[in-house]
């Protein structure tokens, strides 16, 4: 813990009166909203702009064209034209010129008068914006190395007496007045904006616009620029006819960028708690002064990370409860010094940095205290380590696929999901990904706790077909025609022992024998799906490795059915997006329809949904809809009560069976947020973790979870709806929940390296848990009560009955056949089985005595 | 009604009040100990004209107090008197009723109740009742139309007189392939749930918005199965809590409304007291009787404007023919909201001020909070014309428009049209009591699912009541566009800004301002 040196910081806040008064600050003006799609990126190697490209056009809909903007920490010296030492030692500063004529007249007043100019130039850009679809005109960026100058920088420490400081703290702070003195002039005071900075920290530089956050690296040719950090904002702004590129996100402090998904309810309050120390926002947009706050805290008062982020996501109610006693002394102090300066609403931020000083560079992913915005953390550890943050899953996977298209340092598939639990004990609702000076990268979260995917398993690099080796078991074992289900059952039991070449030549004898006959392409579409599926011993072969090459092979399998406008009667049929309006009925009702979902667009008219209703209508009772791209709304409103089943595969996109009414879904991935919204009837089972909100409202059915749930799921659920979760729910479980026929098991198991099921810490480590439900029961595994009554609000724990497990055995029992998970491994507890009711509690809903006595007229 | 058939207009029938003695506003009053009993009051009285007015045996009751109030036929009032003057004895006096005193308060006054009771009775207005402002001391009470000040005869009761103006309002300007609904008066009716009134009231309303080829909502209680016979008229709302909303239900509908919120209770969501939890209201919720229901006030699935774009796209993904409507409540940045929801897809706009009413809220919340609708209108109009797209979404006011009159000043301060609750209800014998929220509390029958009490609300009579309103209210609207020299309803909906200059805006005035 550093020592905050009361000398150093305060001359630092009270001089920046001088430079702030009559700074435009009208908190009257409307502040812009920020709902949007936000992601970031950070890698041990180099990466190309290029590759952020395709995640975020999957995440447009998130934005509304109106405002993006990217930011790169890390870059390559070489291709910025300049020595290593210089971009070490250099800020860059950029200047955005809205009006290239204010130029001259900006670099001699702010650039050329205070610093020295190392290299000056203007950044290449495409010809013509309208090239790339863009409206405005994006500005011209002028990019600057320098440093301050020598005489004007000693001036500036003997006024302010800053003699106290380190060298590089003074001219950090001369370089950032220096900034805001421009900005103030040419942009904030004037109603026709000139020019801005975007950027003047070291080692990093922004762009932003008008516009989509890819055109960002289209238009300024970004594409082949390298990094190790990047963050990449769409923006859904809604006020205002005119937008201004410097109201677009990413906002900076110094050597850092902030991106920002959500909006405050409180921006004003934060800009007078700014203004008291003496910081005033200019570009009238509740991001700008959450990077003003992240400022103030990391550079002005030097906090320690963890501090900053507790200053900005508080550690509140339970979870401060749970703290050790230390940390509650120091959070508290924290607290009332700055819990009025904390963003109140829905917000989740992206911070890029670079620690000069400290030589590293960092990724920080902050969410807000209720978890109210959508976040995922993935990290692949292999010959290169990256971690990525983004507001959807099926972005990140987008990107490490592409990433490992063209370069086999990375692999197509990530080694680790997860999500923050905001302002939590357990991980403090926030991570970091550091890349120290010899380009390790190490993941921690807010206290410091490091995460990692590193264990006995190795990443393995796939093996061209000449390479192969063949594989004569597997021939042998195929010249019985086995089904898929002992197919699956050999190969989890042998695939330990394998090589990672044998599991190739296995994956693509697979692919050979599907093609011989629908019968075999059967089997082999069981036993890969089982493969992706279920958890096993991979032995020293990372999971990832495999599911990916099975699911590429299950895809190539699916590819290579025949087109619904050929004649045959085969059992599949492939359609895809270009022949969509062209789909007849099935020519028997054991008929699969494969869809190629890959190039529908997200949802509306043309969309998935669309098409799944039309092909119901005409009769289709089996699909296979695969190489999902984030696409929505899949299944929604489907009413489908006659036995139909759709298979699932890729990255699916939010609001998955909204609505749905009758149909069986089984999803062979994660699902995303707004899962089974609504969900009347049927039955879904997911093959992996769902997102927010799962089931809210639902009316009934049934569902199976193999991973865990996020937060916010079953509120407002009636009827018999029924979930079985095997993982935990982090917080806001089943509010207001009046399922009288229905209930919830939670059984807080994971999965190990081995494939083995182990117990998670606990299976609801938040508060919240029931809150003002009515009826229907939650059945916690949960043999070391770990779950207290302080996580209620409305509620009680009790011990199961025998008519409870007689009402939860069948459906775990359905579970196992599902997932594999043994009811007698639940029963077990550290190896010894155990009555049913020594391991499962009961979660119940109590009368809300203050409620009662209200409506008794008391 | 088929789309493209031409409207033909309901026919008023008459619907008496089913009670047997109506609520009058004048009583005479007879002083026993001066009457002689002569029956000159009888002889002279206009309205008496061939009946008895002296109810001999009332006159011999204890209390000495004799009325002269003959059914149907009632009297004129302090205006008249004849027979106070005539009364050899001086025994006579006339007063306000003790009902009429009872009744109302400053927004719904007596006088409202009685003219709506007269509108749905007959389907027109008389001189007897003020039927266009209430008693509030501001909003619409304190807003004239610039004719209002120079007529002192106003609206009469002469069907000659009135032509029949085009009030029409289309409900998707989006141009975006979706049927465009056009409505012949600029209103459809409010949202009210299964739970808050009862069964025989929302097919009463079901049946005047067919009638009517407008549209009432199912609130956010489900969609009873008896409703779905009007299913081209009833917009099925998608609330909070969800209850009884599923696909066929959102299927069905021509409009969806996503409620956001509710000017009544901003910040809350529905709270359906215990005892109105029946088990019918339990089993179309899928709940358990008997426990208060609670809704949760945010979407859980809508923290941000690209969240409710999600949800909007989602709800026309389910049914891509039904316009989607938002109702929010009004908040100091209800032009955000409403620019936001433009974005995201929204035809209609429902803007629910403060005065609305609820029969599922306690008492602390109810209208409490939120801006009034008189306010909000102008700023989200204005707010939408700066950004170039008012004519592309329907702006919807509501919460607390009474009359014809309220609903001609908010479309005059830049709404495309309004969203009437409490007026129907008040149409079939609301007497605003105020008693909704507890479950056997409703006297009228109304906001009641008590299985006994729900019968009292005949659904054909019902229907006919509000049927009659909008006639009596649309003859208003015609006389209003006739006055201020209108093609049709339409335009008196401002194109650009409404400016107020020196107490004047768009036909209107605020009295306040009059010198």
């Amino acid at each position: 813990m550093t020592t905050m040196n009361r000398n150093t910081c305060s001359p630092l806040v009270s001089d920046k009166h001088p430079v702030t008064t009559g700074a435009n600050s009208s908190i009257r003006e409307n502040v812009e909203e920020g709902g949007c799609g936000v992601l970031g990126i950070a890698s041990s190697i180099p990466i190309q702009g290029r590759y952020l490209l395709q995640p975020l056009i999957q995440m447009h809909n998130r934005g509304n064209g109106k405002g993006g903007g990217i930011a790169a920490v890390g870059l390559s010296a070489k291709q910025l034209g300049v020595s290593e030492r210089v971009l070490e030692e250099d800020y860059i500063m950029q200047v955005a010129y809205i009006d290239p004529k204010s130029r001259v007249e900006v670099e001699s007043q702010f650039i050329n008068s205070n610093l020295n100019v190392e290299l000056a130039e203007k950044t290449a850009t495409i010809e013509n914006h309208r090239s790339i679809g863009l409206e405005v005109k994006p500005p011209e960026v002028w990019r600057y190395f320098v440093r301050a100058k020598e005489d004007k920088l000693r001036q500036f420490i003997e006024k302010n007496g800053y003699e106290g400081l380190k060298p590089e703290t003074a001219e950090d702070e001369f370089i950032y007045r220096n900034s805001f003195a421009l900005n103030k002039k040419y942009y904030a005071s004037l109603g026709d904006k000139k020019a801005f900075v975007t950027s003047h920290g070291k080692n990093i530089i922004v762009f932003k616009i008008v516009g989509y956050a890819e055109q960002v690296l289209h238009y300024y040719q970004l594409e082949d620029l390298e990094s190790h950090i990047w963050i990449g904002h769409q923006r859904y702004p809604t006020k205002g006819k005119i937008w201004h590129p410097g109201g677009s996100h990413p906002f900076i402090g110094l050597h850092d960028a902030l991106v920002h998904n959500g909006d405050f309810a409180n921006y004003h309050s934060i800009t007078e708690y700014l203004r008291q120390r003496n910081i005033s926002p200019l570009f009238l947009t509740d991001t700008e002064v959450a990077a003003l706050y992240w400022d103030l805290l990391t550079r002005t008062y030097e906090y320690p990370l963890e501090y900053a982020i507790e200053a900005i996501a508080p550690t509140t109610e339970r979870d401060f409860a749970m703290l050790p006693e230390d940390k509650k002394k120091i959070y508290k102090a924290i607290q009332a010094t700055h819990i009025h300066c904390s963003p109140d609403g829905p917000w989740f931020f992206i911070i890029a940095r670079n620690n000069p000083y400290r030589r590293e560079f960092q990724l920080i992913g902050i969410t807000d205290t209720s978890m109210l915005r959508p976040q995922v953390f993935s990290l692949q550890e292999g010959e290169a380590k990256i971690g990525f943050i983004a507001s959807e899953k099926q972005a990140i996977d987008t990107m490490v696929q592409n990433l490992a298209k063209d370069d086999s340092r990375f692999y197509p598939m990530n080694d680790l999901y997860w999500y923050a639990r905001g302002g939590s004990y357990t991980d403090g609702g926030a991570f970091v990904f550091t890349i120290d000076e010899s380009k390790n990268l190490l993941c921690t979260d807010k206290f410091g706790k490091p995460i990692s995917a590193t264990n006995h398993q190795q990443h393995c690099k796939r093996i061209s077909s000449h390479d192969m080796p063949r594989f004569p078991s597997i021939d042998e074992k195929l010249k019985d025609r086995p089904r898929g289900v002992d197919l699956f059952a050999y190969t989890a039991k042998n695939i330990e022992g394998w090589s990672f070449g044998e599991v190739c030549s296995f994956a693509e004898t697979m692919r050979e024998y599907a093609g011989k006959s629908d019968e075999e392409k059967s089997v082999v579409v069981e036993t890969l799906t089982l493969l992706i599926d279920r958890r096993y011993d991979t032995g020293r072969k990372r999971r990832s490795d495999i599911v990916s090459l099975f699911e590429e092979k299950l895809f190539d399998v699916f590819n290579s059915t025949s087109s619904t406008e050929s004649d045959t009667n085969g059992k599949y049929r492939l359609i895809k997006f270009e022949e969509k309006n062209r789909l007849k009925g099935p020519a028997h009702s054991n008929q699969t329809l494969v869809m190629d979902v890959s190039e529908f667009p997200p949802e509306g008219g043309e969309g998935t949904c669309q098409l799944l209703e039309r092909a119901c209508k005409l009769g289709w009772k089996n699909f296979v809809a695969y190489n999902f791209r984030g696409q929505r709304n899949f299944g929604a409103g489907l009413i489908a009560r006659d036995r139909v089943r759709i298979d699932v595969y890729g990255r699916v996109g939010d609001c998955l069976a909204a609505f749905a009414d009758g149909p069986e879904f089984y999803v062979h991935e994660s699902a995303q947020d707004s899962v089974a919204y609504c969900f009347r009837s049927g039955k879904l089972v997911i093959f992996g973790d769902a997102g927010k909100a799962f089931e809210y409202g639902a009316k009934g059915g049934v569902t199976f979870i193999l991973g865990d749930l996020i937060d916010r799921p079953l509120i407002n659920s009636v009827g018999s709806a029924t979930a079985v979760v095997n993982g935990s729910c982090k917080d806001y479980m089943g509010e207001s929940c009046m399922a009288a026929r229905g209930f919830t098991i939670l059984n807080g198991v994971a999965f190990d390296d081995h494939g083995k099921m182990v117990e998670q810490e606990t299976p609801y480590p938040g508060g919240n848990l029931f809150p003002l439900a009515a009826a229907s029961a939650v059945y916690l595994r949960d043999p070391r009560e770990t779950v207290g009554e302080d996580q209620l609000n409305g509620g009680k724990i009790n011990t199961i009955s025998k008519e409870d497990w007689e009402k939860i055995l069948p459906l775990l029992k359905e579970n196992e056949k599902l997932f594999g998970i043994g009811v007698e491994d639940l029963l077990k507890v550290d190896g010894v089985m155990r009555r049913p009711e020594c391991v499962y509690r009961k979660v119940v809903p109590v009368e809300i005595a203050a409620l009662t006595k209200y409506e008794s007229g008391i | 009604m088929m789309q493209g058939e031409l409207f033909k207009k309901p026919i008023v029938k008459p619907a008496p009040s089913q009670y047997p003695a109506s609520i009058e506003k004048y009583e005479v009053i007879i002083e026993r100990s001066k009457c002689s009993m002569c029956g000159k009051c009888a002889e002279v009285c206009p309205t008496c004209i061939g009946a008895s007015a002296i109810d001999i045996e009332a006159y011999q009751k204890p209390d000495g107090y004799l009325r002269v109030a003959v059914p149907k036929i009632s009297c004129t009032g302090i205006s008249c008197q004849r027979c106070v003057h005539e009364c050899p004895d001086d025994a006579l006096s006339v007063k306000l009723s003790p009902q009429y005193i009872a009744l109302g308060d400053a927004r719904w006054t007596a006088e409202l109740i009685m003219s709506t009771w007269e509108q749905a009775e007959a389907g027109r207005v008389s001189k007897k009742y003020e039927y266009r402002v209430g008693d509030s001391g501001g909003g619409f009470d304190k807003l004239r139309f610039d004719f209002e000040l120079d007529d002192k005869e106003i609206c009469d009761d002469d069907p000659s007189n009135n032509e029949d103006r085009d009030t029409s309002i289309v409900l998707n300007k989006r141009n975006d392939g979706r049927p465009e609904i056009r409505i012949p008066i600029p209103v459809y009716s409010a949202d009210m749930s299964y739970g808050s009134i009862s069964l025989n009231v929302m097919l009463a309303r079901a049946k005047a918005a067919e009638a009517w080829n407008t549209f009432t909502s199912t609130g956010e209680g489900g969609y009873p199965d008896e409703l779905i016979k009007y299913k081209d008229h009833v917009i099925t709302q998608v609330a909070t809590g969800h209850f009884g909303v599923n696909a066929e239900t959102i299927k069905r509908a021509k409009i969806i409304v996503l409620k956001y919120a509710q000017g009544a209770k901003p910040g809350l969501g529905g709270h359906l007291l215990a005892d109105k939890v029946t088990p019918d209201v339990a089993k179309i919720r899928e709940v358990v009787p008997y426990i208060s229901l609670f809704s949760p006030f945010p979407f859980h699935n809508v923290y941000s404007v690209e969240d409710h774009y999600r949800h909007v796209q989602l709800m026309e993904d389910v049914n891509p023919q039904a316009l989607i409507s938002v109702k929010v409540s009004t908040p100091v940045d209800v032009d955000m909201v409403a620019i936001g929801s433009y974005y995201a897809g929204t035809h209609i706009l429902q803007i629910d001020g403060g005065y609305g009413g609820t029969g599922a809220a306690p008492d602390i919340a109810k209208k409490n909070i939120a801006m009034p609708i008189e306010y909000a209108i102008p700023i989200v109009h204005n707010y939408l014309v700066r950004e170039g797209v008012r004519d592309q979404i329907t702006i919807m006011a509501s919460g607390g428009l009474r009359t014809a009159f309220d609903v001609a000043k908010a479309i005059a301060l830049g709404a495309d049209g309004a969203v009437i609750g409490t007026a129907e209800l008040v149409a079939i014998g609301c007497k605003r009591c105020e008693n909704c929220e507890r479950g056997k509390g409703c006297p009228s029958g109304i906001a009641t699912t008590d299985p006994a009490l729900r019968y009292f609300i005949d659904v054909d009579w019902g229907s006919q009541r509000i049927i009659n309103l909008y006639s009596s209210w649309k003859r208003q609207w015609s006389h209003i566009l006739e006055k201020l020299g209108l093609d049709n309803i339409r335009k008196l909906r401002p194109n650009d800004e409404v400016k107020f200059k020196k107490g004047r805006f768009n036909h209107m005035v605020h009295l306040d301002h009059l010198k």
